[in-house]
């Protein structure tokens, strides 16, 4: 019996086990020895050039740049559908009518592509007649022309904007699930103990949210560091890097310049970030665990 | 008795809360729909209309010619063939292997399993960056590059972590009595697996169709760096492509966004319970 | 004064009815115990008490106050919650000390007053534990302490014992009753366990289909039940219903049912001729050792729990088994054709609507 349960593991297992280690695991595994290298993606000839690359990365203004924009892509691109997504769900669950339609309208952006979210969101910026300034022409009674996406001081602020509008909807889905899951009678002793509303949101609410705040804050981390199709679609990293992240580097080190090697190099950092925050979220779950069962 | 005039007699006062949160929230609908509208709006007004500066304005007249244009461009008729050609199978496939996985993962753990289990989910929180290269060295040893196998076959296997994961802790909700009630009456592992738990899991497989059917429709980045000729290409980057042959044609450019967000659109719009479902059940024990 | 005052409660949800007209005046003091089946509208009852349900006809008054329309919170009342309902983010100490928190009482006052009621409870040493690590009893006595602090006019109980198991309810149920004892408060407990509001209440009031069937104390109730329902709720194991004519030819009026008959002397008790329910505990019934037997049954089942048995009775008159007590020495076995007959004084009779004759 036994043993035939291992033969129907294998029987099983093979398939998956098999297409998974060779298009993941063996491809990241050989990140690390490419980013010794200096492949450039064509020939067979490339020579092992040791710490090379790692160390390229210290002198290379635009890693540092790209580094310091993906921190700020980061922050923005957590916080801000983090805490939309909770407003909206704390508003909807407060038993209006038309939850679910309201549900669906901020929810739907998620199912649509980088690229029609870009192409969206490029007409908004659209300087002649998009609607960013047409509306603050509007308001202000002037007909700026402000090309939003073109001026390195906005350009990664506006495609933040984009992906707020895109992923704040998840946010508010994973919250709503939560504030469901709230069992109704801790909520009627806030009742009888008086808790006035903010006091409720406060002490008892948003504390026992914290399971799908971490949820949520692993996912807009985890969806933020892959946010590169729409920085690709919207800016391609420009206007003069100023929207360049970690990925698009990569990306362009790698497929542009053909700089296999290097790009392998700026991979692994990305690797080691993403285990860092994978770690950080395991502990939190764990935690979080602990306390709420 | 001076207590019982001051506290607020429950239910019998007017309440404004609900309405101001009403309102809010129509605004800020409105606000959310405003962009999505702006496309909408372009793909039924003549490019002269736009220029116009017409765009954001309700149309007088619907124009379809937009519409006419994309869909009788053979290019279009291709970008939608090869994106159907990717997605289907790599849907299925990788919903197949979750299930395989998953089943092994909850109902016939072993030594390390568990340990197994976490490395695989781990893959659905690394950035696709990271195993870009060897992966484009790897199809372009073995002469794949400009077709659409390498992005069917990464699909099958990035796809893998969410469905592992979702097959898994649904086959953990099945009762093990019934799995050694069919192991009893002689059925092998393949039965019990195909007779008696997917059966059971139509909702699950349900989620992760409707999951991976919308990633892998939209996704951009592994046709971008496996696909080459323009007859190769998926629908997103066929809307990139366009775009410089329709640069000021944006009432073209908005027609061929809709067309090309319809499936997922109209998927969402059917599935939106499972859709949602999916997105918390994965966050939720990820 | 702690008194509690229902007047003609009414309560529907949409146009379902689930509680017609509860007339009740509790005392300060009091402990009163709300039993019934479940979907009885108990729970709904003491849920409009506690202010977190509205009413939606009549009136409730704490006191002197009328406290129909007044927040849950400025009632003067406390519950506990059958779940607990404790904050799992919350030490012991902060689930305790919250009300006061929110009032924003100075910390050391704080500090002070939870100790006090966790010295009382005795549960100083779990003060600084969080709800998870807790068992169910301590969950329960947090619970507790979170509305003793309040220092509530009225105590609100909803089957606070049911998520416990059986041996810690019972140790549970005598520290409520002490606590009642020392408390100088009002105290309504809702469960639907019948031997729960024996053993804790002054007043039982029994519930059913959204009205009161029956108040009065717990031996009120099992020596002089209203009606049918209260006969077969109170008391375990439930009162035998027997199935009988009145035959009042002879003078005084006679109970016939099968082979058997018994004399109903009881000048106050006015008999139709007619069908009539018997009630008769277990207890009273005899094995007639000496006497005429009334009947002959033959033992279905024998359950020995130790301090008694319990004898399951095939009769030829009624189609459920008839249920009795003995003696734990009683050599009775199944098979066995015993002569019984019934304690005549303590037979209860009641009419063809349920209400007791």
């Amino acid at each position: 019996m036994e043993r035939e349960t291992g033969v129907w593991r294998l029987v099983f297992l093979a398939l998956p086990l098999g297409v998974f280690t060779v298009l993941v695991i063996w491809p990241l595994a050989s990140s690390f020895y490419y980013s010794f290298t200096n492949w450039n993606g064509f020939s067979d000839n490339f020579e092992f050039v040791g710490f090379s690359n790692f160390n390229k990365l210290w002198t290379d203004k635009l890693f540092f740049n790209a580094a310091v924009n993906t921190a700020i892509w980061m922050v923005a691109a957590v916080l801000i559908p983090t805490l939309l997504g909770l407003g909206l769900a704390l508003l909807i669950d407060s038993r209006i009518p038309g939850g679910p339609v309201f549900k669906s309208i901020f929810y739907f952006p998620i199912c649509l592509s980088a690229v029609v979210v870009g192409q969206i969101w490029i007409w908004i910026y659209q300087p002649d007649w998009g609607l960013l300034n047409v509306a603050i022409g509007a308001v202000t009674g002037s007909s700026p022309d402000f090309a939003w996406l073109a001026k390195p001081d906005t350009a990664l602020g506006s495609v933040i904007a984009a992906w707020a509008w895109q992923h704040t909807g998840l946010a508010m889905v994973i919250y709503l699930a939560g504030l469901t899951s709230i069992p109704e009678d801790l909520l009627e002793v806030c009742e009888i103990e008086g808790a006035s509303t903010w006091q409720r949101l406060r002490v008892v609410i948003i504390p026992l949210l914290t399971p799908a705040t971490v949820v949520v804050v692993a996912l807009n981390v985890i969806n933020s560091l892959k946010g590169f199709e729409i920085l690709y679609i919207m800016t391609g990293g420009g206007p003069f890097n100023s929207s360049d992240t970690l990925a698009m580097h990569m990306y362009n080190e790698s497929f542009k310049k053909y700089l296999m090697g290097y790009g392998s190099a700026i991979s692994v950092v990305l690797f080691i970030v993403a285990l860092t925050i994978i770690g950080i979220y395991f502990r939190e779950l764990k935690k979080v665990d602990e306390i709420y069962g | 008795m001076a207590n019982a005039h001051s506290a607020a007699p429950a239910g019998r006062e007017f309440n404004p809360w609900p309405a101001v949160i009403f309102i809010v929230l129509v605004c800020l609908a409105v606000l959310f729909l405003a962009p999505t509208a702006g496309v909408l709006l372009s793909s039924v007004k003549t490019t002269r209309e736009i220029a116009l500066g017409d765009l954001w304005s309700f149309p007088t007249r619907l124009y379809l010619g937009n519409f006419i244009e994309v869909l009788n461009k053979p290019a279009v008729h291709q970008y939608l063939i090869n994106t159907l050609m990717v997605t289907v199978p790599a849907t299925a496939a990788s919903i197949a292997l979750g299930v395989l996985a998953g089943y092994v993962f909850a109902k016939l753990p072993f030594r390390g399993s568990e340990a197994l289990f976490l490395v695989i989910v781990a893959g659905m929180f690394f950035p696709p960056q990271v195993i870009l290269i060897p992966l484009y060295r790897l199809f372009n040893a073995v002469g794949l590059i400009d077709t659409l196998y390498p992005v069917i076959l990464i699909h099958i296997a990035m796809g893998m972590p969410i469905c592992t994961l979702l097959m898994r802790n649904f086959f953990a909700t099945v009762p093990n009595a019934l799995r050694e009630a069919a192991i009893l009456e002689g059925a092998s592992e393949w039965q019990v697996l195909t007779r008696v738990a997917l059966p059971l899991s139509l909702p699950a497989l349900a989620v992760l169709a409707t999951l991976q059917f919308t990633w892998i429709w939209n996704d951009f980045l592994w046709p971008l760096i496996f696909t080459q000729s323009d007859e190769k290409r998926t629908i997103m980057l066929g809307i990139v492509n366009l775009k410089g042959q329709y640069s000021v044609a944006w009432g073209i450019q908005g027609a061929l966004s809709l067309v090309a967000s319809l499936p997922t659109l109209i998927v969402f719009l059917f599935f939106q319970r499972y859709f949602i479902k999916g997105m918390t059940m994965g966050a939720v024990k990820g | 004064m702690a008194r509690l005052v229902l007047d003609n409660i009414t309560k529907s949800f949409g146009t379902v009815q689930v509680i017609n007209g509860i007339d009740l005046a509790i005392a300060h003091r009091e402990f009163v115990v709300f039993v019934g089946p479940s979907g009885c509208g108990k729970s709904t009852m003491l849920r409009m008490i506690a202010g977190l349900e509205s009413v939606s006809g009549g009136r409730i008054v704490i006191g002197d106050r009328d406290v129909t329309h007044v927040a849950p919170s400025k009632r003067e009342i406390a519950m506990v919650f059958q779940s607990y309902a404790l904050f799992p983010h919350l030490t012991v100490a902060e689930n305790i000390g919250f009300g006061l928190r929110l009032a924003n009482t100075p910390k050391a006052e704080i500090d002070r007053q939870v100790g006090e009621v966790a010295r009382t409870l005795q549960i100083e040493q779990l003060l600084e534990r969080k709800p998870r690590h807790l068992s169910g009893g301590q969950r329960q006595r947090v619970a507790i302490g979170r509305s003793i602090i309040r220092n509530p006019k009225v105590f609100l109980f909803d089957e606070p014992l049911s998520n416990l198991d059986a041996s810690l309810r019972v140790q549970m149920r005598l520290e409520i009753a002490r606590l009642h004892q020392r408390l100088d408060a009002t105290m309504v407990y809702v469960t639907h366990d019948q031997t729960e509001a024996m053993s804790l209440a002054d007043r039982i009031v029994v519930f059913n289909a959204g009205r009161i069937e029956q108040v009065g104390t717990p031996i009120e109730l099992y020596e002089k039940p209203a009606n049918t329902f209260v006969a077969g709720f109170i008391g375990a194991p439930s009162m035998n219903f027997i199935e009988a004519r009145i035959d009042s030819s002879g003078g005084a009026p006679i109970a016939r049912f099968g082979p058997a008959s018994i004399p109903l002397a009881d000048a106050e008790r006015r008999f139709q001729p007619g069908g009539v329910t018997l009630g008769v505990r277990p207890e009273h019934i005899l094995i007639a050792e000496g006497r005429t037997p009334d009947f002959t049954a033959t033992v279905e089942i024998v359950e020995k729990l130790g301090a008694e048995s319990l004898v399951y009775l095939q009769t030829g008159f009624s189609p459920d088994p008839v249920t009795m007590r003995v003696s734990p020495e009683h050599p009775v076995k199944p098979g066995d054709s015993l002569p019984l007959c019934l304690d005549q004084n303590r037979v209860h009779c009641f009419a063809s609507d349920g209400a007791a004759i």
